[in-house]
């Protein structure tokens, strides 16, 4: 009798409560609050309009459930901020005071109105916005939330650093994992690294504390060589295809030599190459599918290339990047020490390195390529690598001079401050450029047996032209995100104008993208260094765990609704439908007839509306947001009655 | 036109000064110096550090200026002890007087 008082009560949607936010001056100073108030009473439904100098605080919300709890209300309309910041506040409050939370309509009157218009027009604007409101939330249903399995089962794209850290993570909480790694071998870029910045830890000493934890987890299937074909479904309930094949011809042609002249067995580290998973290389190619509750893309970067020409890179063989650089250092710890650093035989004497290589390039300023736009952002890491690699030589290799030409130096993380103050102990020699005025790296035809002249314009030196002789020039590359275009295409994620994968939310779901269930791991996001990437894995890890953990997940309720007293089973619905599968044709019995009518899957129905738009039977309608609401709000719109 | 030196930080060791390169070039010193005179003592220790000797020589006037009141010294985030640079460029200066 209760709950059959209570339906007739959430159903009746007649008592339209108006609760007008003043946000503390933000929309009362420009938005006549008191007015706005004055003009909806007359929206039919409305019962009580009320206001606050801000509705978010405690004493704001307060007002709304001491309404719905006396029964003054049994349908909510805010007028404040934009409902990406409190629509959840408000749904929230009305759980609390024992309501549907989808009783619910926001109107923007901050920023769509007071931020935008002022005066007169700017209250009648607030005004009709809310008039509007008023009218769709007399039509608003209660609604529930539906819940749908989901698999204890994660997929991780991507055997680097992080890729390794969310699959050991996810390993521990219980959850089952596949690892799909592009390349014959785990490690990623962590494993062409020596000693890393800024702890002087040994890259090596990294992968192999981790990916043996990886390899004999029995949770963890690892599958190199390995790429996505295919993807489907929604959070929980995932289907990934992906084929394994033997790498083309020339494809990780040098790994693959290294691993076979080095006589390391599967799960042992090759240096500069990583570790290969114990199934080896695969010999035949095979199509995989895995049922997956959510998706993890750990798909990593690649260092920049330098143009032919720019500063000399494939010009002058003495032009090398940062990381070619590491290498040779690393190689060189096995002669014998020596005063002077040598490649391949030759003397190094001076190595002018060069910062910001492919990073916090300027349009106008820096060539552009025109199928990729210009790498505005800093790669955040090179500073400290380059300073890392600059110490480390002098204090093996004292009789190598090193020229640092830098535009700014930011060695912005614990520890790596010190690598600044280090490599001035150490005696390297600092210049500054501005972008506009890069150092030129040219044929030395003067002084001394230097084959290189690098000639900056130095700001540190009040303007003046200085001229530095090299034996070796080594350019600080930044990061590119790994070109997944192909994942973007299929999993419909969004990626930034500099290709890197985003996310949601900057600050507050910073491993989370829109699509719910899939999560960014590492350098795919943005440049990392190898701790920050770990602690990305271990982050989009623990969000997976709390998305799977339960055994369900609890999905939007707007979505498509059949109203099968209307629909005559055209199928325009099912052709208009964006989301494969979730809108069919099924056959069922009506009056003693069997006919084809639409129906919906809840669970992959977007709630787009596609499908509403194109029923000649008006007998599709997404909840919460039907045709009927939709006529409503614009009568107010344009209702005589609301002008202010 | 200069080219780098980078030798010159280690010539200067002989005068007393090891700390040439420590200097990140703030201007703190130059900021706080009481001759407020052009960029003093900062310049002269640029040079230094790109060993730009000639600069030096033709400027060295420069260097008596200083009044070592000690504020660089006091001042300087680096710890570089900017006024005992000035100090041991004059030795430089007065032993490579004949030679200039």
């Amino acid at each position: 009798m209760e709950d059959e008082d209570k339906a007739k009560e959430t159903t009746s949607g007649q008592k339209v409560g108006v609760y007008v936010c003043h946000c503390g001056g933000n929309i009362s100073d420009h938005v006549d609050v008191g007015k706005v108030c004055e003009n909806i009473k007359n929206v039919p439904g409305v019962v009580s309009v009320r206001n606050n100098m801000f509705m978010c605080s405690d004493p704001g919300q307060e007002m709304i459930m001491e309404d719905l709890k006396n029964g003054t209300i049994d349908r909510v309309v805010v007028a404040s901020c934009a409902p990406s910041l409190h629509e959840t506040t408000f749904r929230n409050a009305i759980s609390r005071a024992g309501g549907n939370p989808y009783i619910y309509e926001h109107a923007n009157i901050r920023e769509q109105v007071s931020w935008v218009h002022h005066g007169d027009n700017a209250t009648e604007k607030a005004s009709r916005l809310v008039a509007a409101a008023a009218a769709k939330a007399k039509g608003l249903q209660p609604l529930e939330a539906f819940r749908v399995d989901a698999r204890k089962h994660a997929t991780v794209i991507g055997g680097g650093i992080a890729g390794l850290r969310a699959a050991k993570d996810l390993a521990d909480r219980g959850i089952e994992v596949v690892l799909i790694e592009k390349s014959p071998f785990l490690g990623g870029w962590t494993a062409k690294w020596d000693h890393v910045f800024p702890t002087g830890d040994n890259a090596s000493d990294l992968i192999m504390e981790l990916a043996p934890q990886v390899l004999n987890d029995p949770t963890i299937t690892v599958y190199n060589c390995a790429r996505v074909t295919s993807f489907e479904g929604f959070v929980g309930n995932f289907k990934l295809g992906f084929k394994t094949q033997s790498p083309e011809k020339g494809e990780y042609e040098d790994e693959i030599k290294k691993m076979i002249e080095s006589g390391k067995k599967p799960g042992e580290f090759i240096p500069f190459v990583g570790v290969s998973p114990s199934s080896g290389i695969p010999d035949a190619s095979e199509e995989h599918t895995v049922q997956t509750g959510a998706i993890i893309l750990a798909t990593g970067f690649r260092p920049y290339t330098p143009r032919t020409g720019e500063f000399g890179y494939g010009k002058f063989q003495e032009v090398i990047t940062l990381p070619e650089l590491i290498r040779i250092i690393a190689e060189n710890r096995e002669n014998e020490p020596d005063d002077t650093l040598k490649v391949n035989g030759r003397d190094i004497k001076s190595i002018a390195m060069i910062h910001c290589v492919g990073s916090r390039q300027i349009p106008g300023i820096h060539e552009e390529d025109e199928d990729k736009p210009l790498n505005q952002y800093c790669s955040r890491t090179c500073c400290s690598a380059v300073l890392h690699a600059a110490n480390m030589i002098r204090e093996t290799h004292p009789k190598t001079h090193i020229y640092d030409f830098y535009r700014d130096i930011r060695t912005y993380g614990r520890g790596q401050e010190e690598l600044y103050e280090d490599a001035s102990k150490n005696k390297v020699v600092f210049f500054r450029f501005e972008a506009q005025d890069s150092p030129v790296v040219a044929k030395n035809s003067g002084p001394g047996d230097h084959p290189l002249l690098v000639t900056v314009k130095d700001t540190l030196t009040f303007g003046e032209e200085i001229q530095a002789p090299a034996d070796l020039v080594v350019l600080a590359v930044g990061m590119e995100p790994n070109n997944v275009s192909d994942l973007v295409e299929m999993m419909k994620i969004s990626e930034g104008v500099d290709k890197f994968l985003l996310e949601v939310h900057p600050k507050l779901r910073p491993v989370e993208v829109a699509v719910s269930g899939i999560l960014l791991a590492g350098t795919c996001q943005a440049p990392f260094d190898i701790g920050e990437a770990c602690a990305a894995a271990s982050g989009a890890a623990v969000k997976t765990s709390a998305l799977l953990g339960r055994g369900y997940v609890e999905l939007d309720p707007f979505v498509a609704e059949v109203d099968l007293n209307k629909c005559k089973g055209t199928g325009a619905c099912v052709e208009a439908c964006l989301n494969k599968g979730a809108l069919t044709l099924v056959e069922m019995e009506i009056n003693g007839e069997t006919v084809k009518r639409a129906q919906v899957n809840p669970a992959t129905c977007s709630g787009c509306g596609a499908c509403t738009a194109v029923c000649p039977e008006r007998a599709i309608n997404v909840k919460g947001w039907t045709l009927k609401q939709y006529e409503d709000m614009v009568d107010m719109i344009v209702a005589d009655r609301i002008a202010a | 036109m200069t080219l780098v030196n980078p030798e010159f930080a280690e010539e200067l060791e002989k005068f007393g000064i090891d700390k040439t390169l420590d200097c990140f070039n703030c201007g703190t010193c130059a900021a706080i110096c009481p001759l407020i005179y052009e960029h003093f003592p900062r310049k002269m220790i640029r040079y230094a550090q790109i060993g730009a000797k000639d600069r030096i020589l033709e400027n060295y006037e420069d260097l008596w200026r200083c009044l070592h009141c000690g504020l660089c010294i006091e001042t300087c985030p680096r710890e570089a002890d900017p006024g005992d640079l000035i100090l041991g460029l004059r030795r430089f200066v007065i032993d490579n007087w004949r030679r200039a």
